[in-house]
């Protein structure tokens, strides 16, 4: 079967929506060790506010999308100290319930404010040219080369300095990390800073291939969690192989089934992950 | 509108949403089950009776080719047999599953079923209404037709809650009680906790599409924009809010949950921000969700001293 | 006769082997004590035992029926019974729901029967609070019968844990550790407990113990595991008096 090459780099560019999401993702319910649903909502936030800096005050694209990744960077852990850190004692359920709640305030207020029809983000160039056949968008480049850079950015992070050491260490035992001194509230706060920041990048990212709309993030969700559960919780590389696989798999999947249901193809790959290989693609789930 | 007309009108909605609350307390307040595909039963209901019911649509823009023309009763009673079925398939795949992992399997589960019927233009019109479901007893009614409703509503409403208090209180309730709290305890006592886990999911699978097909022929026109997930979550939060475990907390959390909802359909004229105001109800209702959670985790109606048995103090 | 033979059972995680070629057998009436310093084995023996491992290789055996591959509830099912070393109290549960969830073919665990609440559902819910009154009264719990079991003590739980598995009438009881935890005085009523079921009812034991000087004193036949290995089998006496054994707990305070 030969592979429709447009559907392969349509693929890649929605991986990469999903890997880069399913990161900062995975990182926070990693090491706070509960289903955020208000994630998805995190990811409008950002877009939004980054359109509202780009379409409504007039800036060009580049300055909104560091407003609106820093604005989630800050309103997620102002979220956390204002909702989530008076339930750091409580159990896991009750936090993803919390969230629900949270999720329902964040949406219905970028529907207040903004209403509830799609936008776009208002972009200098309009052209998609052409090469070996494949047509390829301005946004989507962009979409790619900023997934690329991030990804390498939170892996040398991760990797190379004591904060991104630390997380990874929370990661894999809370317990332990605590006996070794590791400060857990500074630490969430830096988990909450790169998690949202990602948030935000991944929504406007969303927002740039798709629509901006009030419940984009939730749509996209189960497809990021599905990311992060195939490729191990608090696993970064799973999120990410697990992001890029369901991203290809799905845009792939219109070859052969009506695309309407290509966002089912995000359940299967969680359904079949979970059933095969249940601590995560490289076996390195901390849950 | 009258003000009275308005009242039987919300009274039917929470009565609609108080046996969504029943089903969902049986997985969660009984069982410990996190069921997020609640929606999808309220859907199967309400597709199926509404298809078994109604003709197809004729004229040149019609997509629909199912359709019947049976009594109302044997719409409802199949939508409630089916949702109970589509609700033990979805357990099949996912009760072995932890906690989140539950969660995430029935939530996309749910969006799965929501795209057939959004997408199965031949079945159920797809993206657009399907319309004209008959409403029972239509015309024969010697009161207002919304109160002879809100009548056989709340009358369900209540045989489920004495049947699902009963069921709680029994021998089968002690193991789904068991279940929730500690899934081994149950399983080294020799009960196949895996059967008793589909048993609960069907059983409030199908009380949610019971809820469906009374919901379809009240309204008369349903489409899938109806049965979002924010439907599964609003009766989460009407669970939780009214008292995880108890019947009457699932009653009253939904009540409190539509009224706060439609609560704007009795402020008059104009007010500032009217055009937000389904919003900021919503908002409302995520702020009261965290607040009960913070303040009163055991809900309105719920047993405190459960929840705090074991705890050290 | 033989109630209960483990056959060759091996049981590897990862790269480790946790149990390697274990056999015994337990007979009707016969109280059987497990010993081991920490890392035995023993902990994955009782599990492949109660069914909450499978065996890699071997079999277990239960009233002349290969169990290995059967879940834990068929096990009860059948007679075989486990209790937890952590006592898995329910919390949420008072104590007497914890005893009556115990109760085995109840037909009020039936759907349709439950929302009837037939005659014989009532009847036999009736004799279960019979049951677990006189057990509980046994084990001195019975004025706690209201409370939630998540307020009970350390040692009032262990009770609980017992008085559920005795509830469910088991053949073979595997106790877990029984005495982890409990005072001496409550240790002594334990053990003669035990004995008493055992002369009085006919019941078979298999109980993993650290309390070395409690096996001693209860059991007919003692199983010392090393290593994931029997080490040595016999009579109290043999056991104690065994230099793998001595050697096995580094300085021997067998």
């Amino acid at each position: 079967m030969v592979l429709d090459p447009q559907l392969v780099w349509n693929g890649l560019v929605v991986g990469s929506i999903i890997a880069v999401s399913a990161l900062g993702l995975t990182l926070i319910f990693g090491i706070l060790n509960f289903i955020n649903i208000a994630y998805g909502d995190y990811m409008a936030a950002g877009a939004y506010v980054a359109w509202a800096v780009n379409a409504q005050v007039g800036l060009p694209i580049g300055v909104a999308i560091v407003a609106g990744v820093l604005f989630m960077s800050v309103g997620s852990v102002v979220l956390d100290k204002l909702v989530f850190q008076h339930f750091r004692t409580r159990s896991p359920i009750t936090l993803l319930i919390v969230s629900i709640g949270v999720a329902f305030f964040i949406r219905n207020l970028l529907r207040a404010i903004w209403g509830p029809s799609g936008h776009f983000y208002d972009l200098p160039l309009e052209a998609s040219p052409s090469f070996v056949g494949v047509r390829f968008s301005i946004e989507q480049v962009a979409i790619m080369v900023t997934s690329l850079l991030l990804l390498l950015g939170v892996y040398v992070m991760l990797r190379r300095t004591r904060v991104g050491i630390a997380m990874r260490a929370a990661s894999d035992d809370r317990m332990l990390s605590r006996i070794r001194g590791v400060d857990t509230e500074k630490l969430v706060l830096y988990v909450w800073l790169i998690g949202g920041g990602i948030a935000g990048l991944g929504g406007i990212m969303l927002g740039l291939d798709a629509q901006i709309r009030p419940n984009m993030g939730f749509t996209a969700l189960i497809a990021i969690f599905a990311a992060v559960i195939l490729g191990g919780i608090g696993d970064p590389k799973g999120a990410v192989a697990g992001g890029y696989t369901i991203g290809l798999a799905q845009e792939v999947s219109v070859a052969v089934i009506p695309s309407e249901y290509k966002f089912g193809v995000g359940l299967v790959a969680l359904i079949v992950g979970l059933l095969t290989r249940p601590d995560g693609l490289f076996g390195e789930a901390t849950r | 509108m009258a003000l009275v007309d308005l009242l039987l009108v919300v009274g039917v909605i929470a009565g609609v949403y108080s046996l969504l609350a029943i089903g969902m307390n049986m997985h969660w307040g009984d069982t410990g089950l996190l069921n997020f595909a609640h929606a999808a039963f309220f859907a199967v209901g309400a597709y199926t009776s509404a298809i078994l019911t109604t003709p197809p649509a004729t004229g040149s823009l019609a997509t629909r080719v199912v359709g019947f023309d049976l009594p109302i009763v044997v719409g409802i009673a199949a939508g409630t047999a089916l949702a109970g079925v589509v609700g033990v398939l979805i357990a099949i795949t996912s009760v072995r599953l932890e906690g989140d992992y539950l969660a995430m399997v029935t939530l996309s589960s749910a969006e799965l079923i929501r795209l057939m019927i959004h997408n199965e233009a031949w079945l159920t019109t797809g993206a657009q209404t399907l319309k004209n479901i008959p409403r029972p007893l239509d015309g024969a009614v010697p009161v207002s037709y919304d109160l002879f409703y809100l009548v056989l509503v709340w009358g369900i409403v209540g045989v489920c809650y004495l049947l699902f208090t009963r069921l709680s209180r029994s021998p089968f309730g002690r193991v789904l009680h068991a279940i929730r709290e500690n899934d081994d305890v149950p399983l080294a006592l020799g009960k196949n906790t895996y059967v008793f886990k589909l048993k609960s999911f069907g059983i409030g699978a199908a009380v949610a599409g019971l809820a469906g097909g009374l919901w379809a022929h009240y309204v008369y026109a349903i489409s899938s924009i109806m049965f979002l997930p924010s439907i599964t979550f609003l009766i989460w939060a009407a669970v939780i809010i009214g008292g995880a475990g108890s019947y009457g907390g699932a009653i009253l959390g939904a009540s409190v949950i539509v009224f706060l909802r439609q609560i704007t359909r009795f402020i008059p004229g104009d007010v500032p921000f009217g055009d937000q105001l389904s919003y900021i109800r919503l908002m409302v209702v995520g702020l009261v969700l965290i607040l009960v959670l913070y303040y009163r985790p055991e809900g309105l109606l719920g047993d405190a001293e459960r929840l705090q048995a074991g705890t050290s103090e | 006769m033989t109630l209960l033979e483990a056959n060759g059972l091996r049981k590897t995680f990862g790269g480790i082997v946790a149990v390697d070629d274990v056999s015994f057998e337990v007979d009707r009436t016969e109280i059987v004590g497990v010993i081991g310093p920490n890392g035995a084995g023993k902990s994955t023996m009782f599990k492949l035992l109660a069914g909450f491992h499978t065996p890699d290789e071997g079999t277990v055996m239960f009233d002349g029926e290969d169990v290995t591959e059967r879940p834990p509830n068929e096990r009860t099912q059948r007679g075989l019974v486990r209790t937890f070393q952590i006592a898995q109290e329910l919390t949420g549960m008072r104590v007497m729901d914890n005893m009556l969830l115990a109760s085995q073919n109840h037909p009020g665990e039936k759907v349709l029967a439950a929302a009837a609440k037939t005659s014989s559902v009532r009847d036999f819910e009736e004799d279960a609070r019979t049951r677990a009154e006189e057990l509980l009264k046994f084990l001195e719990l019975w004025d706690l019968r209201d409370e939630y079991a998540g307020n009970l003590s350390g040692g009032q739980r262990k009770l609980l844990e017992l008085g559920r598995a005795l509830m469910a009438e088991p053949e073979l009881l595997l106790l877990d550790e029984p005495m982890a935890g409990v005072n001496p005085d409550l240790t002594d009523r334990l053990l003669q407990r035990i004995m008493d079921l055992r002369d009085e009812r006919d019941m078979t034991f298999l109980v993993v113990e650290h309390d070395i000087e409690a096996i001693m004193r209860i059991s007919d036949t003692v199983v010392g595991m090393h290593d994931g290995t029997v080490l040595s089998k016999g009579t109290p006496e043999e056991v104690q008096s065994d230099e793998q054994m001595l050697e096995a707990y580094l300085g021997g305070e067998v």
